[in-house]
């Protein structure tokens, strides 16, 4: 058996192990990726450097934060959650509905969005907890167990909201715009939440297990960690960051929209792929993935701002996911 | 071996089947604190399944199982792992991806100290300071441990995978084919190990195909053939010849 350490190192070149050496710390190389990005849209269109966009883009960064997040922890875990994207929709539509009714109960707009990020919350968790059943106790593969309730999902957010949006909330609206200098509140929060479940991730016990069980899960089993169950808690925090992203539309557009989120699961996967995780599970990192984050939003941002078509959008995408898999095949000693 | 002394283990009637394939069959037997007891058979004889049972990898589908005098039920690893037995899984237990370090404690991550402990923060630098010094106790030096075990050999993931099991087991230690991947020197280097923890007390059930170290090292020797015991006797009464003979039951010595 020999590593891919070994075959390299056989090979030899100093050039080749010079070039390891740097991309072995792909951080570094996102992190360059990322200002060569604003430095470009900024030369192209000055407007981007005001404080207005750069608010904007955090706030673009924060709806797919959370769920790039969550796939981090399901992608480390071994596994995929195709729902998120679906889960988004249906949590705000369901979440739209029961604000409706509580603001013409004429609950305070505070209660409201309060009770509303809870039911969002509580919805993305039925979810994974669905998902976590299907892989668990069915035993279906991740891929198709999320796939089921994709469909479903996307369907139910369709049938239920009759294709329009939920919960006409334009106070909501206008607190998501408050906040301090360029971080809006929902920013703030999002951010928070985010490095929170990063700490979690790389220093605690949880994150442990979870690479653990990505890396070998009869490993894992048989050092005595409880595997199905970490897994099904997996699908059900990836539940419910979704919902919590579907609560954040909701705010930012003042409704729950049934067509929230139609692509997002592809973009979380996405950042999570730039950032250096591995699609077989055992490999990542929290600062990888909102690296990419970063470089999908400033892209998906930039190319509107130098008036690229918005369809050239997914190519881009693409190429960068492309790029990083590059990256990652010829980083040393990542797997045998 | 004594009657009035208890087994550490025991195993009466044990039978277990995949489907259709039955992988043992009323497999009985008792094992001693501060003895190795060799296992062999052939391809498929039933070894793995066999410690996968009493390790709780998998739960036996009838016959009984005791530890120290008393019946046990392993929902989960977990609990026999509690119960001081450690295993060396022939399937690698290890996790590739997690350092050296981390594998040791896989299972068992000690807390930071202090308020940062208190909120879930993992001793990081101090498990893999204790991991290497533990490693060279039990004579198995490896390359600093912040490596991924992804990037060691194939024999010093089998040195670690053993540490592992000698640093943690207080009764009983399973090696599951300890010397795969190993070169004569570490092979040796293992069977060491294994003296050294027959000396601590401990019972070593240990598991292989090179019938030389099983002769050199054990005080008993088991046969398993199609998934039933065909002999159990004290070493001294095997010979490479016999003990060849039994296992693929060309010589029908048995003990029954
Ligand atoms: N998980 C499994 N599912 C189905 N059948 C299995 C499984 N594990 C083992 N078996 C079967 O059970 C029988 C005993 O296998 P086992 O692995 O216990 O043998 P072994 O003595 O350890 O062999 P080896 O020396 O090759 O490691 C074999 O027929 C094997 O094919
Ligand atoms: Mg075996």
């Amino acid at each position: 058996m020999s590593t891919s350490i070994d075959t390299l190192e056989s090979v030899g070149p100093s050039a080749l192990k010079r070039l390891q050496s740097i991309v072995g710390n792909q951080q570094f190389i996102l992190l360059l990726v990322l200002v060569a990005l604003v430095i470009f849209f900024g030369e192209r269109n000055s407007l981007f450097f005001t404080s207005s966009e750069f608010s904007n883009l955090l706030i673009d960064f924060s709806g797919l934060a959370l769920i790039a997040v969550a796939e981090t922890y399901v992608i480390i875990s071994g596994g995929i959650d195709l729902s998120v994207g679906s889960t988004q929709a249906i949590s705000g539509v369901g979440g739209g509905f029961a604000m409706q009714s509580l603001m013409n109960h004429h609950m305070s707009e505070t209660g409201v969005l309060l009770i509303g990020a809870v039911i969002c919350a509580g919805i993305g968790l039925v979810v994974g907890a669905v998902n976590a059943v299907l892989i668990t106790k069915a035993n279906l593969v991740p891929f198709v167990a999320t796939l089921v309730t994709l469909s479903a999902g996307a369907g139910m957010a369709l049938v239920f909201s009759r294709g329009a949006p939920i919960g006409q909330n334009p106070e909501a609206v206008a607190w998501s715009a408050t906040g301090i200098g360029p971080f809006t509140w929902l920013v703030i929060i999002v951010i928070s939440i985010t490095t929170i479940l990063g700490i979690t991730l790389h220093v605690s016990k949880y994150g442990r297990n979870n690479f653990a069980i990505g890396s070998n899960s009869f490993a894992a089993r048989a050092a005595g960690i409880n595997v199905k169950r970490h897994i099904a808690s997996v699908y059900m925090l990836s539940g419910i960051l979704a919902g919590l992203t579907g609560m954040f539309f909701y705010i930012r557009s003042g409704a729950g929209s049934p067509q929230v989120g139609a692509s997002s699961n592809l973009v979380a996967i996405a950042a999570v792929v730039i950032g250096g995780a591995s699609l077989t599970g055992g490999v990542g990192r929290i600062t990888g993935t909102l690296l990419g984050a970063g470089i999908l939003t400033i892209v998906t941002d930039g190319l509107i701002f130098i008036n690229v078509q918005p369809t050239w959008n997914q190519v881009v995408v693409a190429a960068f996911i492309a790029l990083a898999a590059v990256l990652q095949s010829i980083r040393p000693g990542l797997r045998s | 071996m004594s009657n009035e002394l208890q087994p550490i283990i025991e195993l009466r009637d044990i039978s277990k089947s995949y489907g259709s394939v039955k992988a043992l069959i009323d497999v009985s037997f008792k094992a001693y604190a501060g003895e190795v007891i060799g296992l062999v058979g052939d391809n498929g004889a039933g070894k793995s399944s066999l410690i996968k049972v009493i390790s709780g990898v998998h739960a036996q589908d009838s016959g009984h199982l005791f530890v120290d005098g008393i019946e046990r039920h392993w929902k989960s690893p977990h609990d026999s792992m509690e119960a001081g037995i450690e295993t060396l899984y022939q399937d690698s237990g290890l996790a590739p991806d997690l350092t050296i370090g981390a594998n040791i404690f896989l299972g068992r991550e000690r807390r930071r100290r202090g308020l940062l402990g208190r909120l879930g923060f993992l001793d990081q630098r101090g498990m893999e300071r204790e991991a290497l010094t533990e490693l060279e106790k039990v004579g198995i030096s490896v390359p600093a441990s912040k490596r991924t075990v992804s990037q060691l050999s194939g024999g010093q993931r089998q040195a670690v995978a053993i540490g592992r099991a000698v640093m943690w087991a207080k009764h009983v230690i399973i090696l599951d084919e300890p010397t795969n991947h190993l070169g004569a020197r570490q092979s040796q280097e293992v069977l060491k190990v294994i003296a050294a923890a027959r000396e601590q007390g401990l019972c070593v059930l240990f598991i292989s195909h090179t019938l030389p170290h099983v002769l050199e090292v054990s005080d008993r020797i088991i046969v398993l053939r199609l998934g039933r015991v065909v002999r159990d006797s004290p070493t001294a009464e095997y010979t490479v010849e016999s003990l060849l003979g039994t296992i693929t039951g060309l010589s029908e010595v048995t003990n029954n």
